[in-house]
């Protein structure tokens, strides 16, 4: 009973990154329809730049802040750049060229910063594990969820009541009809890059603080895709139950499984659960069922 | 888009004419010069390195064939294609290595060719049952069991079983002498270059004749528009699955005429990024046509190669340089898919169409 629920805390913490990172991916499809496959590399791009600030000594909440800085930059860069000339062509070429992004992002990565796992020195959170009640969790572990669910609270803050978020809700909504009542679409897009850029930057720090840092922190970003095709595609609520639910999988998969299937399983386990769940509800489970006609 | 205008003045009169393989003279003439480069003058000229670009590009073309039956004529886009080349690849290592071939078969050659044909079926097989999904969903979720094909076949169960099979540890190797057709002992770039000429033009014509069958048109149909591909009759879940099964079968043939040239086989040859790769590859050299393929292989293999001889020379000035290749190759292989994707959508092929075209009216175009 113990170690599950040690696993199962584990679990709800570490999705609740997820949960945020895919809150990111979900804000793109939304509101441009496109489908992200770049979201693990933007994951690591945002844990690196945020490493080299804190590593030149500057606080850690400064150093994610500066990183939220040039995500945001980078989110509004990378849609003018790339993905603004690509409205309205085909879905396979959009998903291709996010692909290419995620090529040409790790790429840079892995030329600017190499391949060797980086930590954070000296360590932002202190080894000490905390107890509660009966269990006992890293502080890396609970800093990160409270951190995770902050900026998931300020965010759907933001969607909820601030001008732009509305702006950004609409396009969500009708992208015709909120055109027509003078929403600049162009903007929108460039918000929600910028937001999943940010998002996925924090939800890469947090991770790298968990394990170091590495390519590998990509490949943790690339379990969003999991997350939301769980939650449905385009449902907020929807990424951040998926986010967690992802999270406590693996981590009951990687407590309980190993034993069998020695190695890789906490990594399969999400691909192949969603494989599975995909056949039996093909939309996720608040994902908007499109009726299809010739 | 595939189909090339006649020339002026050639008309067909009967449809044996329009079923031809060569519609004119000049296109005979030129495929024969095209054969007779192919199987005369590169062996002759090419050395070994360039002989084993030939086949780096032969093997791409197997790959992105199957990637582009799939995506381009049955519209399923697949994002795992890594897994089904592995699966062939590492079902014939096995059977070489383990399976107790009879005497005769050993001397005669015959183990190989015969692995091959069960890795393409076993291939086939495999990539039906990731293909089952297709059933069910479409579009972007499709792409999430592909991925997870990959990463269930490749990562999971040949990392961590298949690779178990005989204690050898990570990787197979394979001792010289035991990959062997008829004859000739597979031991140098020359014949494994011949191997993949056959390889390629076998599964250029296998794809070809189903494209142009009731089975190629089903696919295209379903490709277009799959609601009404079925109103019209087509068991669309049943040629979707049969898409998967030749893909697979390609794919497979592709692995195990990629053992040949390596001497040592282990999962890292076949990594979600070679996935990724062979859809880049179609996505430049077109998508729907069977051109496209080739000429999306030919030119990354060239300008890779090219980026590569590039950094040779700089690398006695930044040592790290030679380092970093691999990330520069990746960088650039993003940049160029998104370059492409962006101001040539239609790809290489399109290009290539375009100039036959231009050429077949030439001078007298309207």
């Amino acid at each position: 009973m113990e170690v599950f629920l040690m696993a199962l805390t584990t679990g709800i913490m570490v999705g609740g990154i997820y949960a945020l990172v895919a809150l990111g991916w979900v804000l793109i499809y939304k509101c441009s329809g496109v489908l992200n496959l770049a979201m693990g590399e933007m994951t690591l791009i945002g844990a690196y730049v945020s490493l080299s600030f804190y590593s030149m000594g500057i606080p850690f909440i400064l150093a994610l802040l500066f990183s939220l800085i040039v995500g945001l930059v980078l989110g509004i860069l990378t849609e003018r750049i790339f993905l603004d000339k690509l409205i309205g062509e085909p879905v396979l070429t959009v998903i291709m060229v996010t692909v290419g992004l995620s090529f040409f992002f790790k790429g840079s990565v892995e030329l600017i910063w190499g391949t060797d796992t980086r930590v954070f020195t000296p360590p932002v959170f202190s080894i000490e594990p905390t107890h509660i009640g009966p269990l006992v969790i890293g502080q890396v572990y609970l800093w990160s969820f409270l951190a995770a669910i902050i900026l998931l609270i300020i965010f759907v803050g933001f969607f909820k009541y601030t001008r732009w978020g509305l702006a950004m809700q609409a396009c969500a909504d009708d992208e015709m009809a909120a055109l027509s009542l003078g929403v600049s679409a162009r903007f929108v897009y460039a918000a929600a890059w910028a937001i999943a850029f940010m998002a996925a930057g924090v939800g890469g720090t947090l991770l790298g603080n968990i394990n170091g840092l590495n390519i590998s922190v990509g490949y943790l970003g690339l379990l969003v895709l999991p997350a939301v095709v769980l939650g449905g595609l385009n449902s907020v609520p929807g990424a951040i139950v998926g986010g967690i639910a992802i999270g406590i999988l693996q981590n009951l998969c990687g407590t309980y499984l190993d034993k069998y299937f020695p190695g890789g399983i906490k990594e399969i386990a999400p691909f192949v659960f969603m494989a599975v769940f995909l056949l039996f509800k093909p939309h996720g489970l608040w994902g908007w069922e499109r009726i299809e006609r010739v | 888009m595939s189909t090339t205008w006649l020339p002026c003045s050639v008309y067909h009169q009967d449809y044996a004419q329009d079923h031809r393989w060569w519609q004119t003279k000049f296109i005979k003439g030129k495929m024969i010069l095209l054969f007779v480069i192919l199987f005369v003058v590169i062996p002759l000229v090419a050395d070994s390195y360039l002989l084993s670009i030939c086949n780096l590009i032969g093997y791409t073309v197997l790959g992105a064939l199957g990637v582009q039956l799939l995506i381009g004529f049955c519209g399923q886009i697949t994002l795992g294609h890594a897994a089904f080349i592995a699966v062939g690849a590492y079902t014939s290592t096995l059977l070489i290595l383990e399976f107790p071939w009879p005497k005769f078969m050993l001397d005669y050659g015959i183990a190989y060719p015969v692995s091959i044909i069960i890795a393409a079926v076993v291939a086939g097989i495999w990539s039906v049952l990731f293909g089952l999904p297709s059933a069910r969903v479409k579009g972007f979720y499709l792409i999430l069991t592909t991925m997870a094909a990959q990463f269930i076949t490749v990562d999971f169960i040949i990392t961590q079983y298949v690779s178990q099979i005989g204690g050898r540890g990570q990787a197979f190797s394979l001792p010289p002498g035991t990959i062997k057709v008829g004859p000739w002992v597979i031991d140098s770039e020359l014949k494994v270059y011949f191997i993949m000429l056959i390889m390629v033009i076998l599964c250029v014509i296998i794809m070809v004749n189903l494209l142009r069958s009731s089975v190629g048109r089903a696919w295209v149909a379903i490709r277009d528009n799959d609601i009404s591909a079925e109103v019209m009759g087509i068991n669309v879940f049943k040629y979707k699955l049969m898409a998967f099964y030749v893909a697979g079968f390609i794919g497979g043939i592709a692995g195990a005429f990629w053992i040949s040239n390596l001497a040592a086989i282990s999962p890292e040859h076949f990594p979600w990024f070679w996935s990724l790769w062979l859809v880049g590859v179609i996505l430049i050299g077109g998508v729907g046509s069977i051109h496209g393929a080739v000429f999306g292989s030919i030119f990354m293999v060239v300008v890779m190669e090219g980026l590569q001889l590039a950094v040779i020379p700089l690398a006695d000035i930044y040592p790290k340089l030679f380092i970093d290749f691999l990330y520069i190759k990746e960088a650039a292989f993003g940049l160029a898919i998104c370059v492409f994707m962006i101001f040539e959508p239609k790809g290489l092929a399109y290009r290539w169409w375009q100039m036959k075209n231009y050429f077949n009216l030439w001078p007298f175009s309207y």
